[in-house]
């Protein structure tokens, strides 16, 4: 290809870039006016969920992208206080599966003096100061992220009244999902 | 018979030629491409990260046996610049020697007091807060910088260093 053509190619490509970027931020600076930090998003069965990454409040933070390969019960608990006890039912379900291959991550999101339930599983805090943070609309609710971080299940609703059904699409789920893995 | 084979030989022996040439033009066309995407990397980097302003941070971990960082932020005159969150996994690269390109600035040549906050856990697995705030000069050349995180083996302890490369 030509100098010239190549030149000319570079300033076209370069000043669009330019407006992109300027339209970008302009959009950007609106919505940190309008006190938009982190917009709860909604997902269906089918969709990718977003990577992500949030601390917890108990140990190492976690990020999404690392738990490709694995099955994953995601509990969005949304705000409560100490309420260890209604999740020790769903932490015992996630550990009698965890040789299986399940990870079970609750996501807290504070509300004031609220304490963080206290569980051996990871008990992630969101938090939108952290840019690398995600936040679902419905809570509580129960997502089953498969080991391509694909969203298959989704239950929504109270977490004590949802117990059996998750039980059960969750026992269903990975007895397909290795049954796929054997075959592979 | 022996005309017909020695046609369809010539035939094919063009078709041949025609194939090379068009596969030769592929090539050519595909390296013009390489080569405008990477002027265009270039360029890229040149508008929105010129040599003149760009300042880039990374993080390292020395031995890490008293200190294992769960996050760091970096703010430069007082604006929260860059923040990262650590899982396990990154922590066990960084023990084992990685260099995690933390960002990269735009800062104007000058003076700049840049603090870094860096929270983690101890050996004893309590909460622990490493800091350091240090003045850097701009030049009109690229600041590279890394952040130290080193082990203070005489306290159990640990200190966040700035270092320019």
């Amino acid at each position: 290809m030509g100098y010239l053509t190549r030149f000319v190619v570079l300033i076209l490509l370069s000043s669009v870039g330019y407006a992109d970027t300027a339209s970008l931020s302009e959009s950007q600076d609106a919505s940190d006016q309008a006190g938009i930090k982190k917009e709860a998003q909604t997902l269906k069965p089918g969709d990718m969920v977003p990577d992500f990454t949030m601390a917890a409040t108990n140990g190492f933070g976690q990020r999404l992208q690392e738990a490709r390969g694995s099955f994953l019960m995601l509990i969005w608990l949304g705000n409560c206080d100490e309420c260890s006890e209604r999740l020790v039912r769903y932490q015992l379900l996630a550990e009698s599966l965890s040789m299986d291959g399940l990870k079970g991550w609750f996501v807290w999101t504070p509300k004031g003096d609220d304490e963080p339930p206290k569980m051996r599983l990871p008990v992630l805090k969101f938090d939108s100061y952290w840019p690398q943070s995600w936040v679902f609309e419905d809570q509580p609710a129960i997502m089953l992220i498969n080991a391509d971080g694909r969203l298959d299940h989704l239950i929504t609703g109270d977490l004590n009244d949802n117990y059996r059904e998750t039980e059960q699409v969750l026992m269903r789920w990975m007895a397909r999902g290795l049954d796929g893995q054997m075959t592979e | 018979m022996k005309h017909l084979l020695i046609c369809a030989l010539l035939v094919s022996g063009t078709v041949f030629a025609e194939d090379a040439a068009i596969r030769e033009d592929v090539r050519t066309v595909k390296e013009s491409v390489l080569e405008l995407n990477r002027d265009l990397y270039e360029l890229e980097r040149e508008l929105l990260s010129p040599a003149t302003t760009r300042a880039a941070f990374h993080v390292t971990l020395n031995h890490g046996e008293f200190f294992e960082p769960l996050s760091i932020e970096l703010s430069v005159d007082g604006d929260m610049e860059l923040q990262h969150l650590y899982t396990e996994r990154q922590v066990k690269a960084l023990r084992m020697g990685a260099v995690q390109p933390l960002g990269d600035l735009n800062l104007a040549p000058g003076k700049h007091d840049v603090t870094v906050v860096v929270r983690g856990i101890n050996h004893l697995g309590q909460g622990r807060e490493l800091s350091i705030t240090e003045t850097v000069t701009k030049t009109g050349k690229p600041l590279i910088t890394e952040l130290v995180i080193i082990d203070r083996e005489e306290l159990q302890s640990a200190r966040v260093q700035l270092k320019y490369w």
